[in-house]
This record gives structure tokens, C-alpha cells and sequence, in this order.
């Protein structure tokens, strides 16, 4: 006799969701590091950038810009030489960097939402309930991937007003978002967080602790946050098409790897790991 | 399986890795009943649990659980049962209503029938002042009412209790017993009951079922097993002091005596059947023998536990 009716379950599943988000609110341990990266590097580095543009003698970028590609370096190298840097870090540099925020965002989520089920010992009691094994995932999925999205969009937002209030006075019109921006906000953003995810719903199963899983995650995750790194350096490039490429990728790979997650994660398996 | 089964297994079997958990387990438990599942740590008693709500898989072997077999019905069975386990299961992160409110969305209630549903349960567990509590500074007593109630907020037609008393101390033991008592008179409700403390098991069960190693080695009522075990009905004589010789061969000698063994009171007899008592206790007292007591003592659950455990080594 099935008798779960759609509503029922998508009842179960945002409680699920719900309880997982606001259990990781209340941990000062969680909450602290997932907000002090993105707003060192949201808040306190365009703010940075902005001050020195404004100061009487902002840094001379234009042998930088002269290192990279024309297509990129010409439009920047137009403007007057004290929009230069604030065009150059704000509007394209940070773009790859501010992925580090939904990419870390989404793997201490997940890691908090599977393997700290195991951990704090509340798996069993869960898995006790008439959820299908299918909508426990979905579940547990939302719970980090939805957060991950917004709190990395709620940071943009931050970004945007303390970049284009402090560079009002110098370049009078609105430095972000660019086209690149919202490609990376809207596409390649979510991507990340969902590769992040299937990193550490793989890893999670695992991990007894969220501790090991965060471990075995960094070990995965550390490189891709190097490549933004190495990319925001000017070591690499993004133009509009490549933010499109790369964002398609992505997805690929970390739908593959939620896909896989999804085939194993199971009552049987997830009960003999209790 | 009978029509008024309420668990059913057959030759369910289960291993982790090269070592069998369970191993060809079979037996039913009718609905209404109390039965208590014992053994020792590792005997099988949780991975019973968790095969009869479709947690684990059977290597070999089915179980029909309220006529749904759990490996392919789970939800319909989990539907049907509550379950608490022996580590609670909370989060210490949430508050107490709201880890009761939490199960209780997820078992299609609305927002608000939960919550009332989540206060009525915690106050008739006794919990209700600390409703808005976080459960991270509750007693083990504490979260086990917590984990009562959210085990049964969708009055389940099996109640599997899974080391219920586990941590507890003395008092908290007695108030979570005394609960259980209640709730297994209940609505006929059918309780699984997982424990190694066998007082409990005692107060509360019909019939026991003692597993060794995963495996089976006695179910039944307690009166069976002890009669499989021992012959007659052991009887407490109250002499005052030791029986002296004369009196214990006298009482060997009477009709429908199998044994007697002096105890520091008086004596220990055990008798073929409860008809014996009156003559026995009569010759006594025309022997000029004080008889200040003569009480069937049928063995304890701890008594029948231990010896077939002993059997099974």
C-alpha cells in the first residue's frame, strides 16, 4: 500500500532541509569560519582595493595589464589610470576568486549534514523514518546546496555595495556586476557549490566525523580553490565565454559525481556504517 | 505467518564483513504482545531491530512486519512503527519540541498539528518545562522522554525499544519503566523490547526471546522456559534458621518432593507442583518445626537468562 502523496514527501524533505540549517546556524564552530572567509574576501579586500584607488597616488597597474592578453588588458588599460585598478581587481580578478565562497560553503554543509549525522549519533533514529532513501538525499543535498547559493549571493550583494560605494567618488559609475559577474554569480557559482557537494557526499560516506570528511574533502577541494588562486593571479584568464565553458564543465563533473553519490547512498549501506 | 502476528521472521540472516550478526533467526511475535529481546552486547538485538524496520538487508532469510515485508515496503513499515533507539538520536542543537516537531513534519504532519502534537507528548512524558531547552544540557533520563515521544507522536501500531533504561540512574530507571509499563497496556500496543537488564525485561514481557552470538537460544513465556530448564516449582520455606538435618530429610521424604537444599532462612524446595505445599508445610508443623513462610518462588527472568546463556556457551 503506498500511501506517501507528493506533498507529504516534499513535507519531509524541506523538514529535513530546514532542521539541517538551522542545527548548523547554532554552531559557532560551523557558522564562524563559513563567514569570515567570504567576508574577508567580499568585504575587506574590495575595500582595501577601493581606499588605494581613491588615495593620491593609487598603484600603477598598467604593466600588469600590459602582460596579459589584449582582449582583456585593452578595455582596462582605456580607462583613466586611477579606474584601472578597480576595474582590474573588482571587476575581473575577484570573479574566480569568489568562488572559493560557494565551493567552501557547500563541502562544510555537506560535510555537516552526512557525515555529522554519523558523528553526533542521529543517522539511526532518521533512517527510522518513512522517507525514501531517494528524498533523504535530495534532502540532505538542499539543506547544503541551497544555503552555499545564498549566502554566497547574499555576499555579492555585500560586495557590489562596498565596491561600488568606495569607488563612486574615484570613477563615478557602477564598477559591478559585469557581464563576467553575473555569469560566474548565476552559473558558475551554483556549479561549484554542487561540485563541492558531490566531493563531499563521496567523501562523507567514508568519514565518521565531520572533521575527516572536512579532511578528506580538503584534499580534493584545496586544489580547485589553488586553480582560483593561480586564476585570480592573472596565471590564467577568464573571458565571458571561458566563465560559460568552465561553468558547463562543472556542473558535468559534480552532477556525475551527486548522480554516483545518489546510486550509494542507501539505508543498508548508510546502517552497516553506524 | 498467524493473523494476528505482529512480526514474523524466518531463518533472517545478516553478516558485517566475515562475522554473522544475525544468524537464522526465526520466531513471531503476536500483536498486543510485550516481548523482551535479550542478550548480551553484540548478541543481535539492535541488528534485529534495524532488519524488522528495513534498515538492513537480510543476507538470507524474510520477515513480514504488520503483513509488509521490510526489505521492499520499508516506508510502509516504518509508517507503522516507532522506534527508539538506545542513543536517543537527538540533536543537541535543537530544542526539545523542536527535535520532537522535526519527526514529526517529516511524518506529513502540518507545521501547527506538529507542534501541538510535539507540547502534548512532551508534557504528558514530563517534559514540557524544558520544551524550549536545547537538548544539549539535558540528562540522559531527559532525552530519553524526548526520544519517547518522538517515537510515539504517530501512535505506532509496534513499539521498538531499543535499551530504553541504558545510562539511566536508579530513579530515572524506575520513572522511564513505570512509563513504559503504561504505554505497553495500551491500545493492545505490540513493544519489542532490546535490553540486557533483565529486571526490566521481567516487569515488562510476556515472552522472551535470548540471543547468543546472533543467534536464538530460547523464546517463550518465562514459566516455559524455567520448566525446560529446571524440573518442578522451587518453594521458599521461612524456618527462622538453617533446616537441621532432621528437617531436610524429612521434607526429601515427602510426597512430591524432588530436592531440598538448606538456605541461611530455612530451606529451598523444589516440588512437583504448587498441591504439594499445604501437606509439607502441615507435616513441618507437626514435627514441631516453626514455619514462619512457604512461598512458590517461581525462578527470576535473570535466573532463566542466565542459564540458558550458560547452555548456549
Amino acid at each position: 500500500m503506498k500511501t506517501t502523496t507528493t506533498s507529504t514527501r516534499a513535507n519531509a524533505v524541506g523538514a529535513i532541509a530546514l532542521k539541517d540549517f538551522t542545527a548548523v546556524r547554532r554552531s559557532k564552530g560551523v557558522v564562524l569560519p563559513m563567514l569570515i572567509v567570504p567576508f574577508l574576501l567580499l568585504v575587506v579586500l574590495p575595500l582595501i582595493v577601493g581606499i588605494a584607488a581613491r588615495n593620491a597616488h593609487p598603484p600603477d597597474v598598467s604593466s600588469m595589464l600590459r602582460t596579459l592578453p589584449g582582449g582583456l588588458a585593452r578595455p582596462i588599460l582605456a580607462l583613466p589610470p586611477r579606474e584601472r585598478l578597480l576595474v582590474l581587481v573588482d571587476g575581473y580578478l575577484l570573479a574566480p576568486l569568489f568562488l572559493i565562497v560557494p565551493l567552501m560553503l557547500a563541502a562544510v554543509l555537506a560535510a555537516d549534514a552526512f557525515a555529522g549525522e554519523k558523528e553526533r549519533k542521529t543517522l539511526e533514529s532518521l533512517l527510522h523514518q518513512p522517507v525514501p532513501d531517494r528524498d533523504l538525499f535530495l534532502a540532505k543535498l538542499l539543506g547544503a546546496f541551497v544555503p552555499a547559493v545564498a549566502i554566497s549571493w547574499i555576499g555579492f550583494a555585500c560586495f557590489a555595495v562596498v565596491v561600488n560605494l568606495t569607488a563612486w567618488p574615484v570613477a563615478h559609475h557602477l564598477i559591478v556586476p559585469t557581464m563576467l559577474w553575473t555569469v560566474v554569480i548565476f552559473w558558475v557559482a551554483p556549479a561549484v557549490a554542487a561540485l563541492g557537494l558531490g566531493v563531499m557526499v563521496r567523501v562523507s560516506a567514508r568519514a565518521s566525523s565531520t572533521q575527516e570528511a572536512n579532511q578528506l574533502g580538503g584534499a580534493v577541494i584545496l586544489p580547485l580553490i589553488f586553480l582560483a588562486v593561480g586564476q585570480s593571479t592573472g596565471l590564467l584568464l577568464v573571458t565571458l565565454p571561458a566563465a560559460i565553458g568552465i561553468g558547463a564543465v562543472v556542473w558535468i563533473v559534480a552532477l556525475s559525481l551527486v548522480a554516483r553519490g545518489a546510486q550509494r547512498f542507501t539505508r543498508d549501506r548508510m546502517a552497516r556504517a553506524i | 505467518m498467524d493473523v494476528g502476528s505482529a512480526v514474523h521472521t524466518e531463518d533472517l540472516t545478516v553478516s558485517f564483513g566475515a562475522e554473522k550478526a544475525l544468524d537464522g533467526l526465526t520466531f513471531e511475535v503476536d500483536a498486543g504482545e510485550v516481548v523482551a529481546l535479550l542478550g548480551p552486547n553484540g548478541a543481535g538485538k539492535t541488528t534485529t531491530v534495524r532488519l524488522l524496520n528495513g534498515l538492513l538487508s537480510p543476507d538470507r532469510g524474510s520477515s513480514r512486519v504488520l503483513g509488509f515485508d521490510p526489505v521492499t515496503d520499508g516506508d510502509d513499515v516504518r509508517r507503522r512503527t516507532g522506534v527508539m533507539t538506545e542513543q536517543s538520536g537527538l540533536d543537541e542543537r535543537l530544542t526539545a519540541l523542536e527535535n520532537v516537531v522535526f519527526i514529526a513534519r517529516m511524518r506529513g504532519l502540518s507545521a501547527e498539528q506538529a507542534t501541538t502534537q510535539a507540547r502534548n507528548l512532551l508534557e504528558r512524558f514530563g517534559i514540557a518545562h524544558r520544551a524550549n531547552d536545547r537538548v544539549q544540557g539535558f540528562s540522559t533520563g531527559q532525552r530519553k522522554r524526548v526520544a519517547l515521544a518522538r517515537a510515539l507522536l504517530h501512535e505506532p501500531d509496534i513499539l521498538f525499544l531499543d535499551e530504553p533504561t541504558a545510562g539511566l540512574d536508579p530513579e530515572a530507571t524506575r520513572d522511564v519503566l513505570d512509563l513504559l509499563a503504561t504505554l505497553a497496556a495500551e491500545h493492545g500496543r505490540t513493544v519489542l523490547l532490546c535490553t540486557h537488564f533483565l529486571g526490566e525485561a521481567g516487569r515488562l514481557c510476556q515472552r522472551m526471546a535470548v540471543l547468543h552470538r546472533g543467534r536464538l537460544r530460547a523464546f517463550g513465556r518465562p514459566d516455559d522456559l524455567a520448566a525446560r530448564i529446571w524440573r518442578g516449582v522451587p518453594v521458599e520455606l521461612d524456618l527462622g534458621a538453617p533446616a537441621d538435618e532432621r528437617t531436610l530429610a524429612a521434607l526429601r521424604r515427602a510426597r512430591g518432593v524432588i530436592s531440598a537444599q538448606p538456605t541461611p532462612s530455612g530451606a529451598r524446595v523444589d516440588v512437583e507442583e504448587r498441591a504439594a505445599v499445604p501437606p509439607l508445610v502441615a507435616n513441618l508443623v507437626q514435627m514441631e518445626v516453626p514455619v514462619f513462610g512457604a512461598v512458590p518462588r517461581p525462578p527470576t527472568v535473570e535466573e532463566i537468562y542466565f542459564a540458558i546463556q550458560e547452555g548456549a556457551e
